[in-house]
């Protein structure tokens, strides 16, 4: 319904001023006030008293306040009565209730003294006494930056007062009770202190300690991880069962269950290098880059539309998911990964991997209709900028956008130096050219086939365009509600009705004339080409980049040149220079190779934590995307640095980490915890044992599939569309638009090769904590629902999987006729392919009960009663959770 | 900054939340939330022993709460304020002159438009003496229990980020919804019902489908659940047709035998014993459910009352009258949408601005002033928020050559708010003399968005959930106070 009437009607619409970003200044001085307390409270366990505490320091003066009384020159009585007879009134009718004396002084901005209103809030001096035109106050309210007061203008004839007064200085009497001037704690300055953060040191190579302990280990991983263990009077529990490490394994390295006859051949082979075989074997599957992949896909919030309004496909995105899988099944040195994506068109050797990979940069929700188009570009690249900074570099540059950062030590003229080197990048699309975006799909056919379809499109667009304006012009001249129909679906059979009578006889001739043409171009054959999700049509030159002032697009401040971070480096980037007929402007290559050089200290650690924590459920750093000066501490910090030197040295791949984690003792530990261990380290940051887990919403439904015997193991290629349950089509506003259908075996493929349409996530994943693909996902929720059992008990999908598993177990079996024995042994099969261990009698008998049980009251078959059990099966929590 | 945060997320814990959302030991986990009384009240397991640890246990609210639950009836597309609420005089004598008037639209910004007339008189009502037009005559009768607000503001003059706004607070994707954050602040009475529940118009959903009701960066726990007023409520909600209600309890029953068996060894993880739990909710919500749907019980007069006699109201009043019926249940947040899909199938007049609002106005008067009626009746409204709006409202001028057609506006539009503490009979805030921009008494979305929160008894500057590096917030980082004109 929102379709322009005509493109060339559409202008940007007048500044939205109160944007969302000019407030990021209050939130971050609530966050530091918020600081103390949070310190304390963590001390005392107590929030109550944390709180007091809170209240108290708000209200206490700060040291270097000067007294709040009478610093101000002599003001004649005249001013002063001009103050109080004009001013005071409309201070204390619009503005005192946010900036008075006991107000919360929103923005740090208080009006309760003169000192006050001249030192300013966060956004800088309220009243500038040499330019007095130039202040803040004046611009607030005549709503030419913030709108103040927000609730409606003020007169103009108080608007005037208002302005007279600050020419004469803000003359102003003391208050009669003195009034603490807001407290404003300064952004973290980057010095020799913040350079001394852990995260931004380089790394080092610490040696693995000795203790005690040492005779259980299996490699130094496991050395770091004892000499804490032992300082705090832990041992660490004895091994997994081989079964239980098998499974866990197969889950871990591929995300998919063992068969039987896997398990089994583990369990056989007592060579010492049983594990390290089965580990080889599973790092070398094609499955393998699809469990491993999607953890980045998480990280670059991988979707395949836009969201918004229309949610419109991102055509080829699927090329970049194929992209990350195959980069993690060939083990491509994560730096030459980060690279690709960041710069991949601007190599030396561009390849179609190196194209496709900078897919990475179309990756974001983009409104294609925004109220505010410049705002919406900034958004835009801001939201490239802070995911970038989240996952490369485990920094929140985002927060810098607006204003210094306030926990990190980042100026705000950092952000604009890191969006600069992108500052060629253009925006996802227009919005008509959304479907083929010439600045978002590349063509990467051959030259012959490129420049036949490129003179096609050219022919087709400028007959398109002209019989537009033909139509456009005859629109203009119909009824309201016809012209309202040319905007929807109904648009052709308006023109095809009424077209005619709009037109002169000539015009309707010239317009059949054009239609006539076009269709012959469209006819012609031409070669296949193609076209890939990826950075095109740079803008070149590059843009000039200011710093906005306070993030607003609107207040353009000096231009900033690249630069990387200053708390890292005093380096400057050295820019190559510009050539006419260059198509990019080489700077995201050389911010690529900054982000990816092993001298930066956070790159490796951040994507080796990462590893750690995709193996035991965290980090070692928590804060996974967040090691600035705010972010967890690592709980083994010198365990971090050796793995990390490690990869480095192993030239950044990323398969030979794997090894190394899970060849240690601290993976393949049992998960039954000692109540030694609970009670001494209740979260086991200590590593004392292995922590369970529940399956990804992935691993729950490829695991599905698995055991049922109906998994599609084929890899890569265009995503699929799985059955949506109407009700959930119900909510589009046109019920499947955008939902396609695919064979019942393609349905069947990994769940990551399934369509992801921002609008429409598949229920039975996102139930399951798959991660809303609208921003960065570090870590997955694993929450529990009834609503989740719904759907594992009725849904048709469940169900229809235990009537296959029921089959699979026959099959198996080669079972022709249903009898108890035969039953019997329906339900033990059923029992080892869920929990990939041979069950008990006890638990084959209860199975049996059931069947029994359902058979005899006469209602259901021997056939149906197995599907059911099978449902059972299914819905184990043995099956769902890993030991 | 008086109170201390109480949003289960001083630092310590949302950190901890957010970083080991996955595979923590469950022990740990919600050993450190019951201290915190973030799990205070914990549903008990069918089995009586099993605690079953849901993230929509009922929370403590910041302060005393005057709602205890709130109905959303969204107008989507966007009703015109100077058609409904805002009585504009000057404006019919203006019909079909062209004058100079700066408007912002799906159009763009223009300069000067040919003016609509308000196509409806208006009248005062109720002793408080509030302006309706004739396109709700029965609404009008309850105009002494509504506080209109005449002076809302939103930032996008399209319906696709418009809708987010309205429902998340932000322009952008990606958010939670008003719904997920009362849920994620107060969690759920009854755990049998989900807390946010989402009902569609007949002709479709809105336009982003979803997105108007996801939980963002939250767990997915926080999303609405889409409710039918007909057929099975639930998605899932029934079980396989074959399968009787009797093989379904022997399959849960096996189904904890085993899973009991499975956690012994285990005793220290929680999830295991919540998984356990989550089956007998489930059951118990294939019962609950379908007897909160279920209107059998409601008398002839309360059918009456809600228009579901007639053919043009059935449908809404169906709605309205299930709203009711949740509401008494414990569910915390329900949104209606009266409209759907595309073009007139909801509100958003471009074309044929009487055809338009007769219908919607026609469809949804008679229902929602039943709605009020019988919750006032019941005792209920008190306790109850209704929130009546769209994503903005319309523009005084045509948007085409010919017709009657308004295009979108977000410089001043209408809402309204009833009962869960609302003074009723009062208006606040000015547009022009057009109805074309707010001038007195500003509010924007968020103003709204922390007038519900604080009439739930929360703090719209204080509840906050930590992603990406920031404790995010529903009425933004800058924050945003409640409208106390309209606070009883």
């Amino acid at each position: 319904m929102l379709f322009v009437k005509n493109r060339d009607d559409f202008q940007l619409p007048r500044q939205v001023k109160r944007s969302s970003q000019w407030g990021m200044s209050l939130l971050a001085a609530s966050i530091f006030s918020a600081a103390a307390w949070l310190i304390q409270g963590l001390v005392s366990g107590d929030h109550a008293v944390a709180g007091k505490a809170l209240v108290a320091e708000e209200n206490r003066q700060a040291p270097d306040d000067p007294a709040s009384g009478d610093s101000s020159p002599g003001f004649s009585p005249e001013d002063l009565a001009f103050y109080r007879e004009r001013i005071e009134p409309i201070l204390v009718k619009n503005c005192n209730e946010c900036h008075g004396a006991g107000s919360k002084f929103r923005g740090g901005f208080s009006l309760a003294a003169r000192e006050h209103l001249l030192k300013g809030g966060e956004s800088g001096p309220g009243v500038l006494l040499d330019k007095p035109d130039e202040s803040m106050l004046i611009d607030v309210i005549n709503y030419r930056t913030y709108e103040m007061p927000p609730s409606g203008k003020l007169p103009a004839d108080q608007i005037a007062s208002i302005t007279e007064w600050v020419k004469r200085g803000a003359p102003m009497p003391p208050p009669a009770v003195p009034v603490a001037m807001p407290v404003h704690e300064g952004p973290p300055q980057v010095n020799e202190t913040t350079k001394a953060h852990w995260a931004f040191r380089p790394v080092t190579d610490p040696r693995p300690p000795v203790s005690q302990l040492d005779r259980l280990a299996k490699n130094d991983i496991d050395r770091f991880l004892f000499a804490k263990m032992e300082a705090a009077g832990l041992e660490p529990v004895g091994p997994a069962e081989k079964r239980t490490l098998i499974r866990r394994l197969y889950y871990d390295v591929i995300g998919l269950p063992p068969s039987p006859a896997q398990v089994e051949a583990f369990v056989q082979d007592a060579s010492p290098e049983a594990i390290s075989k089965v580990i080889d074997d599973l790092l070398e599957s094609p499955h393998y880059g699809e469990k491993w992949g999607r953890f980045w896909l998480d990280l670059v919030r991988y979707a395949e539309t836009n969201s918004f309004e229309r949610d419109n496909p991102k055509p080829n995105a699927w090329k970049y998911r194929d992209y990350v899988i195959d980069s993690f099944n060939r083990d491509k040195p994560y730096d030459q990964f980060l690279i690709e994506q960041l710069a991949g068109d601007e190599l030396p050797q561009v390849t179609r991997d190196s194209v496709i990979a900078t897919g990475y940069y179309r990756l974001n929700a983009w409104d294609d209709e925004p109220a505010d188009q410049r705002q919406a570009f900034y958004d835009e690249m801001d939201d490239i900028v802070s995911t970038t900074g989240q996952v490369m570099l485990g920094m929140t540059i985002g927060c810098a956008r607006c204003h210094d950062h306030k926990l990190d030590p980042m100026p705000q003229k950092d952000y604009y130096g890191f969006l600069a080197f992108m500052a060629d990048l253009q925006s996802y699309a227009g919005r008509g050219d959304q479907m083929n975006s010439r600045w978002s799909q590349t063509d990467i056919s051959s030259p012959e086939v490129i420049q036949a379809h490129a003179e096609r499109d050219a022919a087709v667009q400028k007959l398109e365009e002209e019989m537009r304006q033909i139509e456009q012009g005859a629109i203009l001249k119909m009824k309201g509600e016809d012209q309202r129909k040319t905007e929807g679906a109904e648009r052709k059979k308006v023109l095809r009705e009424k077209l005619k009578d709009f037109l002169s006889k000539e015009e309707l001739d010239h317009y059949q004339g054009l239609k006539n043409q076009l269709e012959e171009l469209r006819k012609r054959a031409l070669p296949p080409r193609e076209m890939v999700l990826s950075v095109n049509n740079c803008q070149m030159p590059p843009r000039v980049t200011p710093l906005l002032i306070r993030g607003n697009p609107a207040t353009p401040g000096e231009p900033v040149e690249p630069r990387f971070l200053s708390v890292l480096t005093d380096d400057a980037p050295q820019l190559p220079t510009l050539t006419p007929g260059q198509k990019t402007a080489g700077r995201r290559l050389v911010l690529a190779n900054w982000i990816a050089s092993k001298e930066n200290p956070l790159t490796a650690r951040v994507m080796v934590n990462r590893i750690w924590q995709m193996h035991f459920g965290r980090g070692l750093v928590k804060s996974s995307s967040n090691f600035g000066l705010k972010g967890d501490l690592p709980t083994h910090p010198e365990l971090l640095d050796w793995l990390t030197t490690r990869f480095i040295e192993g030239g950044f791949r990323i398969k030979p980490l794997h090894r190394l984690i899970l060849q240690s003792y601290a993976w393949q530990m049992s998960s039954r915890p000692t109540a030694a261990q609970l009670n001494v380290d209740p979260q086991n940051d200590l590593y004392s044992h292995f922590d369970m887990r529940r399956l990804t919403a992935e691993e729950t439904r490829d695991g599905l599939l698995a055991v049922s015997g109906e998994l599609n193991l084929a890899v890569g290629g265009p995503s699929v569309y799985t059955a949506m349950p109407k009700e959930v089509l119900a909510g589009q506003s046109v019920p499947g638009q955008g939902w396609g259908q695919s064979s019942p075996e393609e349905q069947n493929r990994r769940s990551v090769y399934i369509h992801v349409k921002r609008s429409l996530l598949v229920p039975t994943l996102s139930s399951l904590d798959f991660p809303d693909p609208d921003g960065t996902c570090p870590i997955r929720f694993a929450t529990t629902q009834p609503t989740q059992a719904l759907t594992s008990l009725n849904s048709a999908f469940y169900n229809q999987q235990a009537k296959e598993f029921a089959e699979r177990v026959r099959a198996d079996l080669q079972i022709n006729e249903l009898n108890d024995e035969s039953l019997r042994q329906c339900v033990a099969q059923a029992l080892t392919l869920t929990t990939n261990r041979p069950p008990t009698t006890a638990e084959v008998e209860r199975g049996f009960g059931l069947i029994q049980s359902l058979r005899d009251r006469g209602q259901v078959s021997a056939e149906l009663a197995l599907e059911r059990f099978c449902l059972v099966a299914i819905n184990l929590n043995e099956f769902l959770y890993l030991d | 900054m008086n109170q201390p945060m109480h949003n289960f997320c001083g630092r310590t814990r949302r950190e901890f939340l957010w970083e080991t959302g996955a595979g923590f030991s469950g022990l740990a986990m919600t050993g450190l939330l019951q201290k915190e009384g973030f799990f205070a009240k914990q549903a008990v397991g069918a089995d009586g022993v099993t605690p079953f640890v849901n993230p929509l246990a009922p929370k403590e609210p910041h302060h005393a709460p005057k709602a205890k639950s709130v109905i959303f009836l969204f107008m989507y597309g966007g009703p015109s304020q100077v058609d409904t609420f805002d009585y504009k005089p000057k404006l019919y004598g203006l019909d079909g002159k062209t004058i100079p008037v700066k408007t912002k639209g799906r159009g763009g910004a223009r300069n000067e438009g040919r003016v609509v007339g308000p196509k409806w008189n208006f009248q005062q009502y109720g002793q408080s003496g509030q302006w309706v037009s004739d396109l709700f005559p029965n609404l009008a009768t309850c105009v002494d229990d509504i506080a209109f607000i005449k002076s809302m503001t939103a930032e996008a003059p399209v319906h696709g980020s418009a809708m987010l706004q309205m429902n998340s607070g932000k322009i952008q994707s990606g958010y939670p919804c008003l719904g997920s954050w009362v849920n994620y602040g107060l969690g759920t009475e009854n755990e049998n019902l989900p807390g946010f529940v989402v009902m569609l118009d007949h002709s479709g959903g809105p336009i982003s489908g979803a997105k108007n009701w996801s939980s963002g960066f939250m767990p997915a726990s926080y999303q609405a659940t889409v409710m039918r007023s007909k057929g099975p409520a639930i998605l899932d909600l029934v079980p396989p047709e074959n399968m009787s209600d009797d093989v379904q309890r022997q399959l849960i029953s096996t189904i904890n035998e085993y899973n009991q068996e499975h956690q012994l060894s285990r005793g220290e993880n929680s999830n295991l014993a919540a998984r356990i739990a989550s089956f007998e909710l489930a059951y118990k919500m294939q019962t609950t459910a379908p007897e909160a749907t279920d209107l059998s019980q409601e008398t002839e007069s309360t059918l009456k009352l809600y228009g579901m006699d007639n053919p043009q109201t059935e449908y809404f009043g169906r709605q309205c009258l299930l709203a009711r019926r949740l509401v008494e249940r414990g569910v915390r947040f329900i949104q209606v949408y009266a409209g759907g899909n595309h073009n007139d199938a909801n509100w958003d007049a471009h074309g044929d601005l009487v055809k338009n609002h007769t219908l919607h106005a026609g469809r949804t008067d008679k229902p929602i002033a039943g709605l009020l009626k019988d919750l006032k009746a019941r005792g209920l409204l008190n306790e109850t928020l209704i929130v009546w709006g769209g994503e903005f409202g319309r523009q005084p001028v045509a948007e085409y050559k010919e017709g009657t057609g308004r295009d979108h506006n977000v410089a001043g539009f209408t809402m309204w708010c009833a009962g869960g503490g609302i003074k009723g009979g009062c208006s606040v805030g000015e547009t022009d003399e057009l109805g074309n921009e707010a001038v007195k008494d500003r509010f924007h979305v968020k103003h709204l968005h922390a007038t519900i929160l604080h009439q739930l008894g929360l703090d719209p500057n204080h509840l906050s959930f930590f992603y990406g590096g920031l404790d995010q917030k529903l009425v933004g980082v800058e924050g945003a106070d409640p409208i106390k004109q309209i606070i009883a």
